[in-house]
Formats: C-alpha cells, structure tokens, sequence
C-alpha cells in the first residue's frame, strides 16, 4: 500500500498532465488533417523540427515566446511542404510524411553539429525556458491539490483548452464543417462548390501549428534542452491514437492521457529500480495494445452484425437513435 | 512498355538530380562546400580497395532490408518495421552463435534460421491485425520498432552481457561466423546472399503465379480478390516474408560483421532499405542499385565526418530529399488523372 502511495499520488497526476501535453497538441494538430481525409505521418518530423527551431529561437531572441514562434514556424514550413506533395502533386501520403521524418531528423543534427559543433544534445547556451504559470489563489484555496491546475508552462494549458475549442470548431464553425466534409465525402465537397485543395492545405498548416507548438513544450517547456529525435516516437503514438479516435477531440484527449499516464507511470518506476530499458518500452507498448485492441472498425462481418443487432435490441428502450453522423 | 519505363526511368534520375541539388544548398546553409563535401564522399566510398569493400560492406543490410520492403510494396504493404525486424534477427543469431556449440556450417545456417523466425515472428502480430482487422500496418511496424531496438538493448544489458565489456553480448563462436570474401575487409559472403536473394525474389515476382498474386494484390487488390485471390491470408503472408528477410538481414550483420550483439548495432539499415526500395520502385534488382548508391553515400559519410566540418547526417538528408523529389515527380507524370482518392505508391 506504501508503495501504491508513492507510486500514484498528486504529482504523478500533476506529471500525467505535462507528459499528456505535447501528445495531446500533435494529436489535436493531426485530427485536423485525419478530418480533412490526410493520413499525417509526417506528424513526428514536424514535432521534431518545431523542437529543435524553438531551441535555436530562443537562444538568438533570447525570449521563450520567440522561440516558440521559431519552433511553430519550422512545424508549419513543414506541413507546407507535406501539403505541396500530397495535395497537390498527390504523392503518397505514407512515402512523403515518412520522408519529411526521415528529413527531420538529419536536419536537426546537421545543424545541429554546424552552429554548435556537438552531437547529441544542445544544453545550457542561453536557453530559455518557457515561464510557468502560478495561478494565482490555487494554493490558498486547493492546498495539497495546487500542482494540479497551477504551474505549468503556458503550452499545457493551451492543450487542454485546444479540446473544447476544436470540439466547438468542428461542430459549431463553417471551416469545421468544411473540413469534415472534404474528409468524409470529397464528392459532396465538390459538389458544394468547396476547394478540397485549399481546405486540405489549410487542414495541414493547422496541424504544424500545433504540432509546432507541441515540439516547442518538448524543448522549452518539458525540460530546457534539445537532444537527437527527442520526440522519440511520440508523434507516431499520435498517429496511432489518431487512428482509433477517428480525430475526434474528446477521444483524442481520453487516449493521450492514457498515454500521458503510462510515460509519467514508466519514469516513476524507473526510480524504483525495474530495468529501464523495460520501462521505456511501456508507452509504446500501451500504444500498439490500444491500436489492436481499438481496432473494432473492420471487425469481421460476423461480430459486426452481432454487436449490431443487440444495440438494436438494447435501444428498444430508448426513444431516440442514438447516432447522428452527418448533420448536413 | 520500353519507352514507358525509360520515361519513367529518367524522371527518377531527373528526381535524384533535383534531390542533390537541393542537397547542394542545404551543405552550403550548414557551412561546406558541396564540392569538397561530393570528393569527400566519392574518395571515402571508392578510394582504394579497402574503401570499396567498405562501401559493399555497408550495402549488404540495406540491400538485404531493401528486398525485404520489396516484397512487402510489391504486395501492397508498407513495412516500416524493418529495422525492428533488424534488431531482433541480429540478436536471435547471436544468442544462437554463442549459446550452442555446433559443427561449423551448421552452426551458422541454424544462426540465421533464428534471425529469419525472429524476423517473422516479430512482424506476425501487426501483419495478423493487418490481415484480419485492416489495422494500419504503418503505424503498428513503427511503433514496434521502438519496442525491438529497447527489448534487444534489455536482452543485451541485462541478460547476456559480456562480464567485463559493456552493452554487448559475449563473441559468437568461429563455427557461426559468415565467412569474409578478401583478406583486407570484413566484406563477407552476406553480400552474396544479398544478391542471390535480391534476383531469387525477383524471379518468383516475375514468374510464378503467387507472384502474379502479390503483385495484383499490390496494385489492385479488387481485381485480385475477384480473380480468386485470398487477399487476406496473401497480406499477412506478404508482412511475414518481409519480416523473415529484414530478420534475415539482421542475422547477416551479425555473423558476418560484428560476431556479436552490441547495442544500437545497425542503426538506419532497416530505414535505408525502405527508401532504396521505394527509389526503386519495388523491384528488387533494381534496388541492388539504389542499395549500392546508399551504401556508398553511407561508407563516404564516414569520412566526411573526419574530412570535413559537415556531420554525416546530412546523408539522411539527401536521402529524404531523393524520397520527396521522386515521390512529387511520379505524381507529376499523373496529375491528369482521375481526381479519385487513391493515394498508393504506384509502380
């Protein structure tokens, strides 16, 4: 019970909370693009870059937000080039986030072995981390609870006020609408009269957005220092999560904070002694076993039909159908 | 069909034309010349023999993980799992070569038989979601890569750690070793089997009617199922070959390279191998091609990092810029076509 105590306690929920952050901003960022029917690999590289950018920026500036803004900016040059090949040149989608991948990385080291002649990792130099935020009256009026909504770096709040906002803009705005619409029915895109083209790139700039804005949390605001592919797969978890939430905001945040959970849970039982090298596989571990387990959409026609006939038997009840997909 | 393929044959070389001059610019940003970067590269790949062996030496894995992705494009799957696959065959032929003591020969073939199960068997739980789920296979591969390269590095560290050395396992025995080709290189018959492999696939594509199978499988998998092809059970057993080769190459590397497992052991080979494969279009010969080009641009990185100021990643740089410049220029040739949302790498 002791052990229980130590293991799971405010902090570990305060830490759940900044681990969920930059999974959470590049989930979101890629629901725009799984909405607008893009499958977003390339969401890794662009965290990547914005993590490394961020880092540069706010060493020159001398500024957080500037950094930020550098790392935001390198997100969005490349979700620009990802969208001038597969919207317009319509490569393949898989080929092309792979690569743009692929380039992240050799970018960051090359420069990063250029402007500073290391390998490995960019530490101290004048970096500057981002501010956190102390809330003013959290400790008063929460005491113990305080860590959980105070002090944390502006990025974390935006991404979990992002989840209600794309909720709202998905439902309740044209572009929302415009998007969905350009993801679940092209033909019917068409037809209305929208450009796939612009919605698409506009899907994507989104998502370097904030895939940018989760890379900068990763070097300014996670820890204070850029190291070699310190995304480390996180982008990728994104994807996976993006896969079985279909994008949709409320499933995006229930599956990073899982995530969020098992990466904050594996570094706390790190300090108890298991093997390290077990431990950092639990993330990704927990990732694929919610991919496969998640993966109900095919199902076999067989459980399908199943499944469907005892909803059918269990809404007898109620007065109402209780799916409304398409509200145009 | 002859002019098609020269067309198309010359957009790649204009591609990777274009690739290297962007690369050009991106040495320039970093504070090189691309001259002295390009002689670099050229005397560090092909100076003198030893250099050439080199640049063989560094082909093999990724012409071996370039058949690997061969097959799994050619059927219509993304393989990223590659160097997870890797990972593990180069452990399991290790464990194999200092675990038992077996007659020379044997000893080696039992080594690699390990790698090739280990391969498979590491790729059979995301090809069998794949197959019965339609379960994204790329990001399932991806991800289990992580968990390859961790688990390995747990087996190495933790379990089978040479007493005294550090993060690698004890030496293989003599009997497991591939045996080297020269005296000056640790070039070795790997290469062989590469090759021989390389052709062998292609033969099975180009004239046996599962290979008929695969490839419609791979272009149009409508078509194949209504031509009686299980699509399902040919998906996984696609994944699963591919598997079985990259475990292969895994195995390779080991008794033929390091006689032993050490942590992070070939790092990128399995990644080489996909975008040799892509650049080749999925057929293997070709890839002995593109595979021997990586190869060198990889050996000629070595020196680069001595010779110059440049870091030797700017080679994946390159490399990713050959994928993006091939990739828009095989849409480019396509973009009067239907406005349908097909999005597959086309061959």
């Amino acid at each position: 019970m002791e052990i229980l105590d130590k293991l799971i306690n405010v902090a570990l929920i305060a830490a759940t909370l900044r681990t969920t952050a930059p999974i959470l901003l590049v989930a979101l960022g890629g629901s725009f693009t799984t909405k607008a029917g893009i499958f977003n690999i390339g969401l890794e590289g662009q965290m990547l870059a914005g993590a490394f950018f961020a880092v540069i920026g706010s060493i020159w500036t001398g500024s957080a937000f500037a950094g930020m803004a550098c790392g935001v900016a390198a997100a969005l040059a490349f979700a620009l080039a990802f969208a001038v090949l597969v919207v317009t040149f319509r490569a393949n989608e898989v080929v092309v986030g792979l690569a743009l991948n692929i380039l992240a990385g050799g970018m960051t080291i090359s420069l990063m072995k250029a402007i500073f002649g290391t390998r490995g990792s960019i530490v101290g130099h004048g970096i500057v981390g981002l501010p956190k935020v102390q809330i003013p009256g959290a400790q008063a009026l929460l005491g113990s609870w305080a860590p959980l909504v105070s002090g944390f770096t502006p990025i974390v709040y935006v991404a979990f006020i992002a989840v209600p906002l794309l909720v709202l803009f998905y439902n309740r705005t044209r572009l929302g609408l415009y998007i969905r619409v350009v993801g679940e029915k092209p033909e019917a895109a068409e037809a209305l009269g929208i450009s796939i083209t612009r919605v698409r790139y506009i899907a994507s700039l989104l998502c370097g957005l904030l895939a940018g804005l989760a890379g900068a949390h990763l070097s300014l605001g996670y820890i204070t220092m850029f190291t070699e592919n310190m995304s480390s797969g996180r982008g990728f978890m994104a994807v996976a999560i993006l896969i079985f939430s279909n994008g949709d905001p409320l499933k995006v945040l229930a599956g990073c904070l899982l995530f969020g959970f098992a990466d904050a849970f594996s570094l706390r039982l790190q300090t108890f002694g298991f093997p390290s090298y077990l431990v950092l596989t639990v993330p990704y571990v927990v990732a694929l076993t919610a991919l496969f387990a998640l993966s109900y959409r095919a199902r076999p026609k067989i459980i399908k039909e199943t499944l469907a006939s005892m909803q059918k038997l269990l809404s007898v009840d109620r007065n109402s159908s209780p799916v409304d997909k398409n509200p145009q | 069909m002859m002019s098609d393929r020269l067309r198309a044959f010359s957009g790649q070389i204009i591609a990777v034309g274009v690739a290297l001059l962007l690369g050009a610019i991106i040495i320039l940003l970093v504070g090189e010349s691309p001259v002295r970067v390009l002689m670099t590269l050229l005397r560090g790949a092909f100076g003198d023999q030893e250099k050439i062996a080199g640049t063989l030496l560094q082909t093999t894995p990724i012409l071996i993980c370039g058949v690997a992705a061969c097959i799994g494009l050619r059927g219509g799957m993304f393989n990223v799992g590659i160097e997870g696959q890797l990972f593990l065959g180069g452990f399991a032929a290790a464990w194999v070569g200092f675990t038992f003591s077996l007659p020379a020969g044997i000893h080696m073939l039992a080594a690699l038989a390990l790698a090739i199960v280990a391969g498979a068997a590491w790729v059979a739980i995301p090809a069998f979601f794949r197959a019965r789920y339609n379960t994204n296979e790329v990001v399932s591969t991806i991800l289990s890569n992580y968990i390859a390269v961790l688990l390995t590095s747990y087996f190495t560290i933790f379990l089978f750690k040479r007493p005294g050395g550090w993060s690698e396992t004890p030496p293989i025995l003599a009997t497991a070793y591939l045996p080297e080709i020269f005296s000056f290189s640790r070039l070795n018959w790997g290469l062989v089997i590469g090759l021989l492999l390389a052709v062998g696939v292609a033969l099975v594509f180009r004239y046996t009617s599962w290979g008929y199978g695969v490839t419609m499988v791979g272009s149009a998998p409508k078509f194949a199922e209504y031509g009686g092809v299980n699509v399902k059970r040919q998906g996984f057993v696609v994944l699963l070959l591919s598997g079985a080769v990259g475990g292969l190459a895994g195995g390779v590397e080991t008794l033929g390279v390091h006689h032993r497992f050490m942590e992070g052991f070939a790092p990128g080979f399995g990644f080489d191998g996909l975008i040799a494969a892509l650049l080749a279009n999925g057929s293997p010969v070709a890839t002995i091609v593109t595979a021997l080009f990586f190869g060198a641009l990889r050996s000629g990185s070595l020196l680069l990092e001595v010779d110059t100021s440049a870091s030797r990643e700017i080679i994946t740089v390159i490399q990713a810029l050959i994928i993006l410049s091939v990739s828009a220029q095989v849409l480019i040739k396509r973009r009067g076509d239907s406005q349908a949302g097909e999005r597959r790498w086309k061959f």
